[in-house]
């Protein structure tokens, strides 16, 4: 999130897309409904009317698979009808830029696309530079050329009749929605998007973001309060777990992991091509070598390049489809699993299963015995006779038997202290990860082989006994001086030369050697920051509550207006002053050198409306899911050209004739994720006891089904037998062409706990992002017939 | 030690402290009366921990009750300016993932071609799993490509963490970075 | 009299989380009880002895054609004159001081008049068993957590409810501002109403419904059996007058059984639901 849960209060108008916080974040509403007494008012697009539209002033439905379609025709109606926030456009985006004739767009395609490798030639996208290689502009946003130009050419074709054609929002509603969301475009008007997996979790995932935040741009809605593109992460820590790492392709704090690659074979050469020249991220080299000082201690030299010869370098990518993949064909003898339940939750989940007994061992560490650890079993459909995986069971604390942070979606790091000792023998992950990595590093003691360099150069210190030191482990994240063993006060204070170690820069300053580990901090009632809270835990970075702050004040630093002011330069104090730590230089004057840009971590220092780096082009443009009812009407690309279709039977692929339906998963409120923590509990059990399918009156009636019938979903990778939830709230969506049927289904279940079904996700495709590789589950074909 | 260790009545001023109960407090129940149930009150002598719920990123304060045995009750924590005081129903609910019947107590391992689990030591398992990541660590690891020191081991992944704390994910990446692994993913992907 | 104090349910602030159920069975200790799939996202039809609160789902289309998701938190109403206690021959079921409507348990027989004259069908019989195998029952119900109140706590469902769609306060407040929410509302649900039915002498639950309560089930105006009225005002004083105590149980569960039991064609009149 870029603003925080207790931030949503100060919104005009919140535009709900691509999530359904009433049921998957509930305590959300809390706050938007303070907004609503306020005067503000929520806007729901969903394709299913859920427990979110029933609290929405506005609903609007929305085929799954459709957001750049709606969002692009949004961006048309504020361009056309001139409801953008001028000046902010202006200085704080790249709308001014001038792009290179060599950039064009004609029928679904960018220029530069290579059909033989599905890819794009980037450097087609660049911008025309100065002879200092600084980024023309034209601030009066007139130049054809301009990036402000190209776009309101590129969405112009967004208009609301083909918006609803392809969406199947009916224009009203359509029109409605941008009426009421684009009013924020006004100075002293501020709106949010709050968006989950309903965006990500498609073959165009990123730009859907983007495109959200193109139109934030547009309105100036982003660094002032009630504002920002505002991510709603589904786990209590997949903000933490995603800073630190547990995603192939980073290094904590976001630090992208090196390659094999000649331009990443030594440090230097890394750090040289991976560091800009401009931007917060020029820093990156002090963050780089304090990571390696803290992984690897006393043995990070300058003469060894700070041991970064010991981190592995691949040479593709590893997300989750592709592990599976590898897995499938025999490629991964182990696999540790902490508290992931891909066999419930993974895409193509009969497949994933199956891969799974190509496995040697398996270490699952967990609360419970979920479908995956017991995938051998005959419960789970398999022959234990023939499946050769060892599977090792530990038996994990929960949350509240151990202590620890957790990092939630607005970036508050909070602690969690331990209420009780764990159950029966389970075991803090923090011991089970530091007894594994003690007994490893034990085996390779006396040996000299290239495998055993690294893991014994891994410096590996966290106090006596069993259970590691967690005041160690968390000062060593903070950072400290190497020599004075001092904890630094934050990541300005961090080091290139070896000199100082940090485990995660983006959290360095959590844990000063002045007072305690914030993240412990519990004062609401001092309200330093008035809503932003800023004696309540910690946020990263530096305590920021509200990121891009900056943008919240005018070129000359004045707040665009009072009651959305968050900073403000202070001519007298010669320093940004406000309710929040500034996102900026702290005495950066908006007369200095970049005094005007707001975006401190880009190396432009403003925002992209045009963003020649992703896979899939510059601008978002609408392409159909992998599996769709409809040609694409906007161009003869059906599918976003840069996506990698994995072949193999591990990806069938369905076609409109035998599979007509439009498909979509989702959560409920009383459970969460695969359902192994809530459905080995009672109380939420009763609440949501069996699997079902959302399907509309009209569709039950064309196939003759009843509410509660048993009735069998099916897709090109399999099916599932659950109970028919006849509603209203799911109705045939009129496209170009006809009717199509929507149906949705919650991905919760599966068959061990108390409240057992079959699960979803064994009909979605094994297809990702072309930009994140994150799983299409959100639109996919089936047919529905009775059981 | 976290600052808030309640006793019960420290508990009652502090749920007080929220506007709406401090309405009832103030208007008159009077907190000495005792019911005329022999029953003591459920939270009368618990001990009070602070905790932030395990499931969506929200971040909600939940407040943890325990007496000698067990987890008695869970509810929102009142000084959490994200919720209040406020739960959902997950969050209200997080007694049970203490007290479930289906919670995991022992480390239980499954050989080759078995039907069923066996119960075994935390040490076996322990020895074991490192015994195992070394095997195929050692039969595996790739240390040059094409001239490039690459220190890899692309045959071992890591899944999983989202429910993890931040010392542990912490901890987690460095292990697995360190055995050289590359297959590193979690729930953020999916 | 001492103040009195209600529980104040603003259906259209709720967005249907179910943490009230949950809280109440985490506060009381209440086994969960899996139900057959009903259809829709609602868990039990009705509340039980075991499950004293439900959320009711019903989707529905409002006189403008628009759909309504509406939700309603549906427990014991605790009545001002309760049928339950007026037809409890035991004098099993009585009213605290705070007017909240109660059953000793250790004294309930089990006969089962409550719940077949609860205009509301919110107090329920709960079957046990003893050593040797013999069934009794019990009836069981919510309680507005009294024990929580009586140490100046308020309801477990209320302490939990994030949206603002539950409080608890003194009943003329409540009333009040129930009566300026649903001004507030009118706009978008023109049915919107206050419930709280006089026929009961009103009760210790308010409702602002966003719809007319047949809507979500509820009888458009309940009240107190006559029978309950004829026994509990007339009958079992006189006879309390007349016999001792012991006769008395035997006589109250003679006379109930031929006025309350309306299974077999006993009292049918406006006390019940409409809402099956």
């Amino acid at each position: 999130m870029t603003n925080h849960w207790n931030d949503l209060q100060h919104t005009d108008v919140a535009m709900i897309i691509g999530a359904n916080p009433a049921e998957n974040h509930p305590i959300s509403f809390r706050w938007l409904l303070k907004a609503r007494e306020r005067g503000g008012k929520i806007i729901s697009v969903d394709p299913r009317f859920t427990r979110s539209s029933a609290q929405a002033d506005l609903y609007s439905p929305l085929r799954s698979g459709t957001d750049i379609a709606f969002i692009g025709g949004m961006i048309n109606y504020t361009l056309q009808n001139n409801l953008f926030h001028k000046e902010y456009v202006a200085k704080y985006t790249n709308a001014s830029f001038i792009v290179k004739k060599s950039f064009k767009f004609d029928d679904g395609l960018f220029s530069g696309f290579d059909e033989a490798t599905s890819s794009y030639d980037k450097t087609q996208w660049a911008f025309e530079t100065d002879k200092d290689g600084k980024p023309l502009r034209d601030e009066k946003l007139e130049n054809p050329r301009s990036v402000f130009q190209l776009m309101k050419k590129h969405y112009s074709r967004y208009d609301a009749e083909t918006v609803s054609t392809v969406t199947g929002s009916p224009k009203e509603d359509f029109l409605k929605v941008c009426e009421l969301f684009c009013s924020t475009g006004k100075a002293g008007k501020a709106g949010t998007i709050m968006y989950a997996m309903g965006t990500t979790q498609h073959t165009v995932g990123t730009q859907n973001v983007r495109s959200y935040a193109m139109l934030q741009l547009l309105l100036g809605n982003i660094g002032l309060p009630g504002g920002g593109v505002n991510a709603l992460r589904g786990e209590s820590n997949v903000q933490g777990s995603t800073d630190f790492a547990l995603l192939w392709g980073d290094l904590p704090g976001y630090i992208g992991a090196p390659k094999a690659i000649p331009e990443h074979a030594t440090l230097e050469a890394f750090l040289e091509k991976e560091t800009p020249k401009a931007g917060y991220w020029s820093n990156k080299p002090k963050f780089v070598v304090s990571l390696l000082k803290a992984w690897y201690g006393p043995n990070a030299t300058k003469d060894n390049e700070f041991a970064y010869q010991m981190l592995p370098k691949g040479n593709k990518n590893y997300s989750h489809i592709s592990l599976f993949n590898a897995m499938y064909k025999g490629e991964l003898e182990g696999t540790f699993l902490f508290g992931q339940n891909p066999v419930v939750g993974g895409p193509n989940a009969g497949k994933e299963k199956e891969s799974l007994s190509n496995l040697k061992w398996m270490v699952a560490v967990d609360l419970w015995e979920t479908e995956t650890s017991s995938f051998w079993q005959k419960e789970a459909g398999s022959d234990p006779s023939t499946i050769a995986t060892e599977v090792f069971l530990l038996p994990a604390s929960s949350s509240f038997e151990k202590e620890g942070s957790v990092t939630n979606s607005s970036r508050w790091m909070q602690y969690r202290w331990k209420a009780i000792d764990s159950r029966g023998e389970a075991k803090a992950d923090l011991e089970i990860i530091h007894i594994l990595a003690t007994k490893i590093k034990e085996l390779y003691k006396n040996e000299s082989t290239p495998a055993a360099q690294p893991i014994k150069a891994l410096h590996w210190e966290y106090g006596h006994g069993d259970h590691p030191d967690i005041d160690i482990v968390c000062k060593e994240i903070n950072g400290y001086d190497y020599k004075t063993g001092k904890q630094v006060p934050g990541f300005g204070a961090l080091m290139d030369d070896g000199s100082t170690c940090s485990g995660n820069w983006i959290y360095s300053g959590f844990y000063p050697e002045e007072g305690n580990n914030r993240s412990k901090s519990r004062d609401s009632k001092n309200t330093d920051g008035g809503t932003n809270f800023l004696n309540w835990s910690y946020a990263w970075p530096a305590n920021r509550r509200i990121l891009y702050n900056r943008a919240s004040a005018d070129p000359s630093g004045k707040p665009w207006s009072e009651e959305r002011a968050v900073i403000n330069w202070d001519a007298s104090q010669k320093k940004w002053v406000g309710n929040d730590i500034p996102d900026f230089v702290p005495t950066k004057a908006p007369t200095d050198e970049g005094g005007t840009n707001p975006f401190i971590m880009l190396g432009d220092g403003v925002a992209g409306m045009f963003v020649p780096t992703l896979n899939d082009g510059p601008f978002p443009e609408h392409y159909e899911p992998f599996e769709s009812p409809v040609p694409n009407v906007f161009s003869s690309v059906e599918m976003n050209p840069t996506v990698k279709v994995w072949d193999g039977d591990f990806n069938k692929k369905g076609n409109y004739k035998d599979f007509p339906i439009v498909a979509t998963t989702y959560r409920v409120s009383e459970h969460w994720q695969s359902g192994s923590m809530t459905r080995n509990q009672e109380w939420l059990s009763e609440l949501v006891a069996h699997m079902y399918v959302e399907i509309s009156e009209e569709l039950a009636k064309e196939k003759g089904i009843k509410n509660k019938d048993k009735i069998v979903v099916s897709s090109a990778r399999g099916d599932v037998t659950a109970y028919a939830m006849v509603t209203k709230r799911f109705k045939p969506y009129k496209l170009n062409g006809g009717t199509i049927h929507h149906i949705g289904m919650p991905w919760h279940f599966g068959y061990k706990g108390y409240a057992t079904g079959d699960t979803a996700n064994r009909l979605t495709p094994h297809i990702g992002d072309a930009n994140t590789m994150i799983p299409e589950y959100k639109a996919f074909l089936c047919n529905v017939r009775r059981a | 030690m976290v600052e808030i260790n309640l006793n019960r009545r420290q508990f009652l001023k502090l749920t007080g402290a929220t506007a709406a109960t401090l309405a009832v407090v103030e208007l008159g129940f009077n907190e000495k009366e005792v019911h005329a149930s022999t029953k003591e009150f459920k939270i009368a002598k618990t001990t009070v921990t602070p905790t932030i719920c395990c499931y969506c990123g929200v971040g909600c304060g939940i407040l943890v009750h325990t007496n000698d045995e067990t987890v008695v009750y869970t509810e929102g924590d009142p000084d959490n300016p994200i919720n209040e005081g406020k739960l959902c129903s997950k969050g209200t609910t997080l007694r049970q993932l203490y007290t479930s019947e289906k919670r995991l107590t022992k480390p239980l391992y499954r050989a080759p071609g078995s039907e069923k689990w066996e119960e075994k030591s935390w040490d076996w398992m322990y020895d074991t799993i490192a015994k195992r990541v070394k095997e195929t660590r050692d039969k595996t690891f790739v240390h040059k490509e094409n001239g490039i020191t690459v220190n890899k081991t692309e045959t071992i992944a890591s899944l999983g963490g989202a429910a993890l704390d931040n010392e542990e994910t912490y901890l987690l990446a460095k292990l697995m970075r360190g055995l050289g692994v590359t297959y590193i993913e979690h729930q953020a992907r999916i | 009299m001492a103040t009195k104090y209600v529980k104040y349910v603003d259906v259209t602030k709720c967005d249907g989380c179910r943490a009230c159920m949950v809280a109440c069975k985490n506060w009381n200790d209440l086994p969960a009880e899996p139900q057959d799939f009903l259809g829709s996202m609602q868990s039990h039809a009705n509340v039980t002895a075991d499950t004293w609160n439900v959320l009711t789902f019903v989707e529905h289309e409002n006189s403008k054609g628009n759909l309504d998701y509406l939700f309603r938190h549906s427990s014991c109403f605790h009545c001002t004159d309760a049928a339950c206690e007026k037809v409890c021959p035991e004098n099993a079921i009585s009213y605290t001081d705070k007017g909240m409507v109660v059953v000793d348990q250790e004294v309930c027989v089990g006969c089962g008049y409550c719940e077949q004259n609860c205009p509301f069908d919110v107090i329920h019989l709960k079957t046990y068993k003893d050593e040797n195998g013999k069934e009794y029952r019990k009836a069981h119900k919510c309680t507005m957590c009294t024990d929580r109140l009586d140490e100046g706590l308020q309801p477990a469902c209320v302490t939990t409810c994030h949206t603002g769609a539950m409080e608890f306060g003194e009943k003329d407040e409540i009333i009040s501002k129930a009566e300026k929410r649903v001004k507030e509302i009118k706009e978008r649900y023109p049915n919107a109403q206050v419930y709280n039915p006089q026929g009961v002498g009103g009760t210790h639950t308010i409702y602002v419904l966003a719809e007319k309560p047949s809507v979500y089930g509820l009888p458009e105006n309940p009240k107190v059996p006559t029978s309950a009225v004829l026994w509990k005002d007339y009958a079992q004083p006189i006879g309390k007058a007349m016999v001792g105590g012991v006769a008395m149980a035997l006589a109250g569960a003679f006379v109930a059984n031929k006025f309350f039991d309306k299974k077999n064609g006993g009292q049918e009149e406006d006390g019940g639901g409409n809402h099956e």
